[in-house]
C-alpha cells in the first residue's frame, strides 16, 4: 500500500493539513495516510509526500481543492503536477541543510517508536549507558554543544556540575516555553520527533543521576503537549521510561507541565518557580539551578533543542558533531526563518553561514518582494541587523561582537516599509507587558521606555530624549536581574543606531 | 577563608559570605533596599550593584557569594552609574510625598536619594499610582510609595509564617498586597513596618504623631510577655509615642510582638494618677498621706496570718522585693506572685525557666510542646521555632488543644494522659524524642496552673531525664512563662513562706473572712470576686479589675515610667528604664512601698534605687549578671501523684488583651475585635 505523508505539525494544520489528509483518505481509500512531522518548508505547507520507488515526492502547498487534481494527475505514483517539487530530498532548501538534530523530523511517524528506533533512535542512550555517566558527560563537553535556548552555556559543563552536586534528588527540566517571536524549532521537534526529546532527557537523567524529568511546554502549543504526552506514554510502555530504563537499572520518568502564558517563564529560574506552583518570577542567581534548582535540588535545565541534539552527539560521537561549525560554536543550529520572507521555515545547518546567505539565498528575500531593510535575530530581545551587516557569520561570538545575539536561532525579516521607531517601541512595550515585575530596571524602565520613544516619535525634544533612552537602556542593561530586562535594550539601541532616520525629525523640535 | 579585594583593600571573610556582607565587614557601606540579613535574598531592588572585575556587568552584591581572588569596586564610575540609574527609576514612580510621610527622617530611600538621586526628574509622564490598602488596624499601607523590595512578603512568608502577602499583577502593574483585602493575621506584623525601607508600610496608630528627630529614645525591656524583648521607647514630652525593638541576638533577634509594640496607647488611658480611698462604696480622690495612713492602719491592725499580698504579671523585681519585705516585717508569709495559680516551686530554678535559653532553639532537633501555644504566649519565640523548622531536620510534637501553628506540629493528644504515656514508655513519640540529638521540651505556664500542676511537673521532669533532654552540655527542659514578672518573683521567693497561703489559700481565706487585708501589687489577672469582704489595697498603674475592687488605690508606675529589673523566661536579668515620669501623683512602685513601710513604723532599709539594688544583690547575687543567662543546676522537681483527665488549657484567650495596659489600649481593643482568633463577643452596643 502506498504511503502518503501529510504533516501533523501545527504549522501545517494551521493551513489546512487536517482537511487535506481527510480529503486524501477519502479519495485514495487504498493508500495509507501517515501524519508525519513537518520537513520545515513552511511556505509549502501543507506539504504532501508520496512514497515511490524513486523516493519521497513532495507536493505543496496542497489545499483540499487540489486533491482531486493531484489524484487524477497520478499522485500515488509521484507524477508531475504544478504543485510537485520532485524528490523531497532534492529540494534545495532541504538539500543544503545538515540535519543532525532534525534528522528524523518529517521523515518518520512521530508516534511510532519502531519507526524511531529504525531511524537510529535510542542509539545515543544505548551508548550513554555503555559509557557511564562520566564519559557520557565528557563526550558532551568534547562535542562543544552549547545551550540552544539562547545563552549558549556549554551543556556538558552544566551536566557535570549537576552530576557533581550533592542533593537528595536531582531533576532534569526541559525548557519548551518557546516564547521568542519567529521561533518554532522546539515545537517542530516535539510534534515531529518527540522521542528524540525524551531520549535526550533520559540521557541527561542517566548521566547526572536525576530520576525525574519535567518537560515544561507553553500552553500555546496544544499539539506539542498532546504529542509529547502520547510519546511519553509509549516510551514508558516500552520500558524506555520508568523504574528500569531500557532494562539497564536506572530510573527515569518524565512529566509534562504546561505553562500559563508568561514569556518570562522561559527564563530558567522563573520556569522552575512556575513548576513549583508559584508566580513565574525570576530568582537571583547564584545559587545556580545546577546547585539548587527545582525544589531546591540540583537540576539540569536545558532547552528542547539542546536536549534533542544529545542523542545524535552520543550516537555519532563527539568528534563527528564538533566537526561542524567553527570557533566556539560547534555543531549545527536549527535556524528558523520567519517574518516577511519568501521561503520561511526551519533550516538546520552548521554554524558559520552568513546572515545574508540565510536571508537572501535560503529564504529568498522578502515575501512582498521588496528589499530587506532589517532582520531581527534571536527573538524579541535580539538586535536588528541592517543589510550592511549581512556578512555576519551565524555563530555566538560573531553576533555578540556586533552587539547582537543568535538566541534561539529565530530570524525575523522586515522589508523597507518597516517603521523602526515603532519596532523599538514594540520591544519596550513587549518588555513592559512581559516583565515579571521583580527587579526595578525592567519593571520601571520598560514602561518609561515606551513613553520616551513615543515622545521621540512625536518629535518632542528628539536629541534630549534619544540621549535619555540611551541612558535608560544602559540602566536596564547594567541593572536587570535577568535577560528580559537586560536584553530589551538590544533591539531598541540597534534600531536607533542603524535606523536613526526613523526616530523623529529634528526640524520638528519643540523644546 | 576566601580573600577578596574591595576598593583596593584585601578582605578575608568566612566562606558563603556575600559581597555585601564582606563590604559590611570591611566597613564599606553599600546601599540596598531589598536585602535584609534576616530575610531570604531576593536581589530585586538592584541598588546594591557593584563592579566585579571580569564580570560582564555589575553584580548585585547582596546575592553574589564571595570567591577567592575576587576584585570588587563599590564606588567605581560603573557602579555609580548603575545605582544612579536605578535610583532615578525608583524616583520616577515614588510619590516624593516626604512632607506628609511618616517614614520621613528614617527612610532608606530618602537617605540614598541624597547620595544617588538627581535634584529633578527627566521623565515627564504621570507617576504610577496605587490605591492604599487596608491591612488591618496596625499596619498602614500606602502602597503608592512601595518600591517592591518584597521585604514584607518575605517576612510574612518566612519569619511570621503566615502567607498573607504576595505580589499580584506583573511588570509595572505588580502590587504587593493580600489579594483579597484583609487584615494581616500575624502577631508579628508590626515588624514589617520596621522592615519597609520606605513609607509604604507605616504604623497606623502612630500615623502623623511625631517626627523621628523629635523623639527621645530610651532603651528598655518589653513586659507584655515573658520573652524580655529588648525595646526602645520613643517619647516626646511626657508620652511614649512608639515602641521599637532593639537587636539582641540571644533574645528577640530584632523582632517585637505586636502587643509589645502597639500597647503603647494603653499607657495614656485609664491611668491611676492619684490615690483613692473607697468611701460609702465609691472611690474618692485622696492625698498620699491619707491613703498611706489608712493602708498602714489596716495592715498593722490585722494579725500577720490575716494579711496577704499578691504580685501581678508586670511587676519589676525591686517592687516585689520591697513588698515582700514589708509583708515579712509584719510577720506575714501569705505571698504569691503566681496569680495564675501555677504550682511552680520557687525552690528549684530549673523548674520554671527556659533552661536551654531562647538561642538554644537553634540547636534543638525535636521539640515537644506541652500545654503551650507559643504563637500567642511568646510570638517572638515562636518565630525562632519557625526559623529552626525552616532550617530543616526538625520535628515538633504537641500536647494540648489544636492551635494554628506557624510550623508543622504533630498533635499527640490534648491532656496529661499523653505525658503519662510518654513517661511510662507507652507512646511512639518517646522514640522520636530519644533519638533526637538535642531534644527539647517546652512546657507552657498554663500546664502547671492547675490543681495537678506538681504532678505534671513531675512527669515532665521524668520525661526530660528519660529522653536525655538534660545533659552536661544541653538542658532542653524549658518552661515558657507568660508573665514578665514571674521568673523574677520566683527568684526572690515571692511565694508562701512556712505556713503561708498561696493564691488559692489567700482567695479562699478572703472569701471566708480568714484573710482581712489583701495587698495587690498590679495583680488583676484572677477572679477578684473571690476577695470576699477583705480590705483590698491595690497598688498599680491602671484602673483595671484590681483597682475596681480596691478599698485603697495607690498609684504606681507603668514599665515605661520606672527603672526596674525584669527576669525573662530564660532567667535572663534585664533592666527596664524610665522613659517618662509617672503621670500625676503616681510614683515609682518601690517608693510607694518604702513610704508605706515608714507609715507602718517598719522602714525598709533603703532610700534610693541604688541602695535597694545593693540590698537585692546581697540577698540574691544572681541579679548581678545583667543581660546574661545565669547557669542553673538541674534538680528534680514536682511531686509524683495522680493527674486529672482534663485537657490542657492555654493561658491566653485573646492575644491582644492580657494585661491592664493592653486592656486599656484602643488599638489592642480594635485588634481584639477584628484579628484575634477568638474575637471578643460583641456587646450589643457596637454600631
Amino acid at each position: 500500500m502506498t504511503r502518503i505523508f501529510v504533516p501533523r505539525d501545527a504549522a501545517a494544520i494551521a493551513v489546512g493539513a487536517d482537511a487535506v489528509a481527510a480529503a486524501l483518505a477519502e479519495a485514495l481509500p487504498g493508500a495509507t495516510i501517515i501524519r508525519n512531522g513537518s520537513r520545515g518548508l513552511a511556505w509549502l505547507e501543507p506539504m504532501v509526500e508520496v512514497e515511490t520507488d524513486r523516493g519521497r515526492i513532495a507536493y505543496g502547498p496542497v489545499s483540499v481543492a487540489d486533491v482531486a487534481g493531484l489524484v487524477a494527475a497520478g499522485l500515488l505514483c509521484g507524477q508531475a503536477h504544478p504543485l510537485c517539487h520532485g524528490l523531497t530530498e532534492e529540494i534545495p532548501f532541504l538539500k543544503r541543510q545538515t540535519r543532525l538534530t532534525f534528522a528524523r523530523c518529517g521523515i518518520t511517524d512521530p508516534l511510532s517508536l519502531a519507526d524511531y528506533c529504525a531511524h537510529g533512535g535510542y542509539r545515543g542512550l544505548e551508548r550513554a549507558i555503555g559509557l557511564g555517566p562520566d564519559d557520557t558527560i565528557e563526550e558532551l563537553v568534547k562535542s562543544g554543544l552549547r545551550g540552544r535556548g539562547g545563552a549558549g552555556f556549554p551543556t556538558g559543563v552544566k551536566w557535570r556540575t549537576v552530576q557533581q552536586a550533592v542533593g537528595p534528588r536531582k531533576y532534569v527540566v526541559c525548557n519548551a516555553d518557546e516564547g521568542d517571536s519567529g521561533t518554532f524549532a522546539d515545537r517542530m521537534i516535539m510534534e515531529g520527533d518527540p522521542f528524540v526529546v525524551i531520549e535526550g532527557m533520559t540521557i541527561a537523567g542517566v548521566a547526572t543521576g536525576a530520576t525525574k524529568g519535567y518537560l515544561y511546554i507553553r500552553s500555546e502549543y496544544p499539539h506539542a503537549i498532546a504529542t509529547m504526552n502520547a510519546a511519553i506514554t509509549l516510551a514508558r510502555g516500552a520500558g524506555y521510561l520508568g523504574a528500569d530504563v531500557a532494562g539497564r537499572g536506572a530510573a527515569f520518568d518524565i512529566e509534562v507541565r504546561v505553562g500559563a502564558g508568561a514569556y518570562v517563564c522561559g527564563e530558567e529560574t522563573a520556569l522552575l518557580e512556575s513548576i513549583e506552583g508559584r508566580r513565574g518570577m525570576v530568582r537571583a542567581k547564584p545559587p545556580l539551578p545546577a546547585h539548587k534548582g527545582l525544589f531546591g535540588c540540583p537540576t539540569v535545565i536545558n532547552n528542547v533543542i539542546s536536549l534533542a541534539s544529545v542523542p545524535a552527539i552520543l550516537g555519532k560521537g563527539a568528534e563527528f558533531y564538533r566537526n561542524f561549525g567553527l570557533g566556539r560554536s560547534r555543531g549545527t543550529m536549527p535556524v528558523q526563518l520567519a517574518g516577511n520572507i519568501r521561503q520561511g521555515g526551519l533550516f538546520e545547518a552548521a554554524f558559520g553561514m552568513t546572515l545574508g546567505a540565510l536571508v537572501e539565498e535560503i529564504g529568498g528575500g522578502t515575501a512582498t518582494g521588496r528589499p530587506v531593510r532589517a532582520v531581527q535575530v534571536g527573538g524579541p530581545l535580539g538586535a536588528y541587523f541592517p543589510p550592511a551587516l549581512f556578512d555576519t557569520p551565524f555563530d555566538y561570538e560573531a553576533f555578540a561582537a556586533r552587539d547582537g545575539l543568535i538566541g534561539h536561532g529565530g530570524i525575523v525579516v522586515f522589508d523597507d516599509t518597516v517603521d523602526m521607531a515603532n519596532q523599538a517601541r514594540f520591544a519596550m512595550e513587549f518588555c513592559a507587558i512581559e516583565s515579571c515585575g521583580k527587579c526595578t530596571p525592567c519593571r520601571i524602565g520598560s514602561t518609561r521606555g515606551v513613553e520616551v520613544i513615543d515622545r521621540i516619535r512625536r518629535g518632542e525634544g528628539r536629541e534630549k530624549n534619544l540621549a535619555l533612552i540611551d541612558e535608560l537602556c544602559t540602566t536596564m542593561k547594567l541593572g536587570s536581574l535577568c535577560a528580559l530586562g537586560g536584553f530589551t535594550p538590544y533591539p531598541v539601541l540597534s534600531a536607533i543606531r542603524h535606523f536613526r532616520e526613523d526616530f523623529g525629525v529634528a526640524e520638528q523640535e519643540t523644546t | 577563608m576566601p580573600k577578596l579585594t574591595i576598593n583596593g583593600t584585601e578582605v578575608e571573610v568566612p566562606p558563603g559570605y556575600t559581597i555585601l556582607q564582606a563590604c559590611n565587614q570591611a566597613g564599606i557601606e553599600v546601599p540596598h533596599f531589598c536585602f535584609h540579613q534576616r530575610l531570604a535574598i531576593a536581589g530585586n531592588c538592584r541598588m546594591c550593584l557593584v563592579e566585579q572585575e571580569k564580570a560582564p556587568k555589575p553584580v548585585a552584591s547582596c546575592a553574589m557569594p564571595v570567591a577567592d581572588g575576587m576584585v570588587v569596586h563599590t564606588n567605581s564610575p560603573l557602579a555609580q552609574k548603575a545605582r544612579k540609574g536605578v535610583m532615578e527609576f525608583l524616583l520616577i514612580n515614588h510619590p516624593l510625598d516626604c512632607p506628609i510621610c511618616d517614614q520621613g527622617g528614617e527612610c532608606d530611600l530618602q537617605d540614598e536619594a541624597m547620595a544617588y538621586g538627581k535634584d529633578r526628574g527627566r521623565y515627564q509622564e504621570a507617576k504610577r499610582a496605587v490605591r492604599a490598602k487596608d491591612f488591618g488596624p496596625l499596619v498602614k499601607a500606602t502602597m503608592t510609595r512601595c518600591i517592591h523590595c518584597t521585604r514584607c512578603i518575605r517576612f510574612a512568608a518566612d519569619v511570621a509564617g503566615v502567607p498573607d502577602l504576595g505580589g499580584t499583577g506583573r511588570g509595572e502593574n505588580m502590587e504587593v498586597g493580600t489579594y483579597v483585602e484583609k487584615a494581616l493575621t500575624s502577631e508579628l506584623s508590626g515588624n514589617m513596618i520596621d522592615l519597609c525601607p520606605v513609607g509604604a508600610l507605616t504604623s497606623k496608630p502612630y500615623a502623623f504623631e511625631a517626627r523621628a528627630w523629635e523623639l527621645r529614645k530610651t532603651e528598655s525591656i518589653d513586659v507584655v510577655d515573658a520573652v524580655g524583648t529588648n525595646i526602645r521607647l520613643d517619647a516626646r514630652g511626657q508620652a511614649v509615642l512608639r515602641i521599637l525593638p532593639r537587636v539582641n541576638e540571644d533574645v528577640n533577634e530584632e523582632w517585637l510582638s505586636d502587643k509589645g509594640r502597639f500597647v503603647v496607647d494603653g499607657l495614656l488611658k485609664r491611668r491611676l494618677d492619684r490615690p483613692y480611698i473607697r468611701r460609702n462604696g465609691k472611690l474618692v480622690e485622696a492625698s498620699w498621706p491619707e491613703a498611706l495612713t489608712i493602708a498602714a492602719e489596716r495592715l498593722g491592725k490585722a494579725s500577720a496570718d490575716r494579711i496577704a499580698a499578691i504580685a501581678g504579671d508586670l511587676c519589676d523585681v525591686e517592687s516585689m522585693l520591697a513588698l515582700k519585705e514589708v509583708m515579712t516585717s509584719l510577720g506575714s508569709t501569705n505571698l504569691d506572685c503566681r496569680q495564675d495559680g501555677a504550682k511552680t516551686p520557687a525552690a528549684v530554678r530549673s523548674s520554671y525557666i527556659f533552661n536551654s535559653a531562647i538561642a538554644g532553639i537553634d540547636k534543638a532537633d525535636v521539640v515537644l510542646l506541652i500545654g503551650t501555644n507559643p504563637r500567642q504566649e511568646a510570638p517572638v519565640i515562636n518565630a525562632r521555632l519557625r526559623k529552626r523548622y525552616l532550617k530543616g531536620g526538625f520535628k515538633a510534637g504537641q500536647i494540648g488543644p489544636f492551635f494554628d501553628s506557624t510550623f508543622p506540629v504533630t498533635a499527640l493528644g490534648e491532656g496529661p494522659a499523653v505525658l503519662q504515656a510518654l513517661v511510662e514508655g507507652n507512646h511512639a513519640w518517646l522514640d522520636v524524642l530519644k533519638s533526637a540529638q538535642n531534644p527539647m521540651i517546652i512546657m507552657g505556664s498554663g500546664a502547671v496552673a492547675r490543681a495537678d500542676g506538681l504532678a505534671i511537673l513531675d512527669l515532665a521532669c521524668r520525661l526530660a531525664d528519660a529522653v536525655g533532654a538534660v545533659r552536661e552540655d544541653w538542658n532542653g527542659f524549658n518552661v515558657l512563662q507568660r508573665a514578665a514578672s514571674r521568673v523574677g518573683g520566683l527568684d526572690i521567693g515571692f511565694v508562701p513562706g512556712p505556713g503561708g497561703r498561696d493564691l488559692d489559700g489567700i482567695l479562699d481565706g478572703a472569701s471566708k473572712g480568714e484573710v482581712e487585708v489583701v495587698y495587690l501589687l498590679g495583680a488583676d489577672e484572677f477572679d477578684v470576686s473571690r476577695l470576699g469582704n477583705a480590705f483590698v489595697i491595690y497598688q498599680g498603674h491602671h484602673g483595671d479589675a484590681g483597682a475596681g475592687r480596691a478599698d485603697i488605690v495607690l498609684p504606681g508606675a507603668a514599665y515605661t515610667e520606672k527603672n526596674g529589673t525584669y527576669v525573662n523566661t530564660e532567667g535572663r536579668v534585664q533592666l527596664g528604664r524610665l522613659a517618662v515620669y509617672p503621670p500625676g501623683e503616681a510614683k515609682e512602685d518601690w517608693r510607694v512601698l518604702r513610704a508605706l513601710s515608714e507609715h507602718l513604723g517598719r522602714a525598709l532599709p533603703y532610700d534610693s534605687l541604688p541602695q535597694l539594688r545593693q540590698h537585692m544583690l546581697s540577698l540574691f547575687p544572681l541579679f548581678a549578671q545583667v543581660d546574661d543567662v545565669v547557669a542553673t543546676a538541674w534538680q528534680d522537681f514536682g511531686v509524683q501523684g495522680p493527674v486529672s483527665g482534663a485537657d490542657f488549657a492555654y493561658p491566653i484567650d485573646t492575644y491582644y488583651m492580657t494585661d491592664p495596659i493592653s486592656r486599656a489600649s484602643p488599638t489592642m481593643a480594635e485588634c481584639a475585635v477584628s484579628l484575634a482568633p477568638n474575637p471578643l463577643s460583641k456587646t450589643g452596643t457596637h454600631g
